[in-house]
């Protein structure tokens, strides 16, 4: 019995080790101890909006910041109209103080992704929110709701 | 029940659960943030170690799959396999009770792949029932059973 539990310790150790190993990577940190790293609340860190909606944004202010979390191949076979892709693996990279400048002074922030699975939007609306924007927008249904409600795009797909 | 000791039912019940966790830790390694939201989401834990487990329980899923797939180690992974199963249907189940369904975060890191509770602890008990099997019914030593041989 005492084995087990010493080849249990032995697997727990390897884990924790990776674990840790993969853990001080930048770009997929995590701090260690929860505190001050809730997941991102509606109507706190951002706010939903649909497709027409973020639409009529985009035509009736003069500058809407459309941020596209998906792949470069993905992007570059289509957009919203405007949009910038952002990596949301190296946000912290990529949120540069000129970048950060420029979101700050737009009419209003869209953050989206491919599709209905939105939790890396919302983790990226909540760190553009950390960095002092009101709480951005986050497009429900992502590209394919956009492009299902035969709103313009931009780039190869159109 | 001497069956229950035979070796390739272990080497089978190996593959086939440590596969399963494979996939499972594999998909959530890339990026460990949505799966605090998923941790979050079974109000189960305190905020302070929500992070530890999205840091660490894939990796613990990886490591526990290879080790059931290989053979190294099998019953000491048997029985990591044993208790998060245990963990993870005892949280299932108190948000079945509760009337909620949760994002289970069992092979992604996708809060949006809600799912029936009692469905989910209805698909982990045949696991559980593999990982207790190579936990408690070890196959038995050849020598101790052919001593002639």
């Amino acid at each position: 019995m005492r084995g087990l539990f010493r080849d249990a310790a032995l697997l727990l150790t390897v884990a924790l080790v990776l674990g840790t190993g993969a853990n001080l990577v930048p770009a997929r940190h995590l701090p260690w101890w929860g505190k001050g790293h809730e997941p991102p609340r509606a109507g706190t860190d951002f706010n939903l909006i649909d497709p027409g909606s973020a639409d009529a944004l985009r035509t009736s202010l003069p500058e809407v910041a459309f941020l596209d979390t998906r792949s470069p191949v993905e992007f570059a076979a289509g957009h919203v109209p405007g949009a910038r892709p952002i990596d949301y693996t190296e946000v912290q990279a990529q949120l540069t103080p000129e970048r950060l400048r420029q979101l700050r002074t737009a009419d209003a922030v869209i953050v989206y992704g491919a599709g209905d699975e939105i939790e890396v939007e919302q983790l990226l609306a909540q760190e553009l929110q950390r960095q002092g924007l009101p709480p951005p927008y986050v497009l429900a249904g992502g590209f394919a709701g956009w492009q299902q409600s035969g709103l313009p795009v931009e780039g190869a797909g159109r | 029940m001497s069956w229950l000791r035979n070796p390739w039912l272990h080497r089978v019940l190996g593959v086939a659960l440590g596969a399963i966790f494979v996939y499972a830790g594999y998909g959530k390694i890339p990026d460990p943030r949505p799966l605090v939201t998923i941790i979050w989401n079974y109000r189960v834990l305190p905020a302070g170690p929500i992070n530890l487990m999205a840091i660490y329980m894939p990796w613990l899923e990886l490591v526990v799959g290879l080790a059931l797939i290989t053979g190294f180690k099998r019953r000491a992974a048997a029985l990591w396999t044993t208790g998060l199963l245990a963990s993870f249907i005892v949280a299932l189940g108190i948000n079945a009770l509760r009337g909620v369904n949760v994002a289970c975060g069992c092979f992604s890191a996708s809060a949006q792949e809600v799912h029936n509770a009692w469905l989910l602890v209805l698909r982990d008990l045949p696991m559980i029932a593999a990982a207790m099997v190579m936990l408690f019914f070890p196959p038995a030593d050849r020598g101790r059973l052919r001593p002639g041989a």
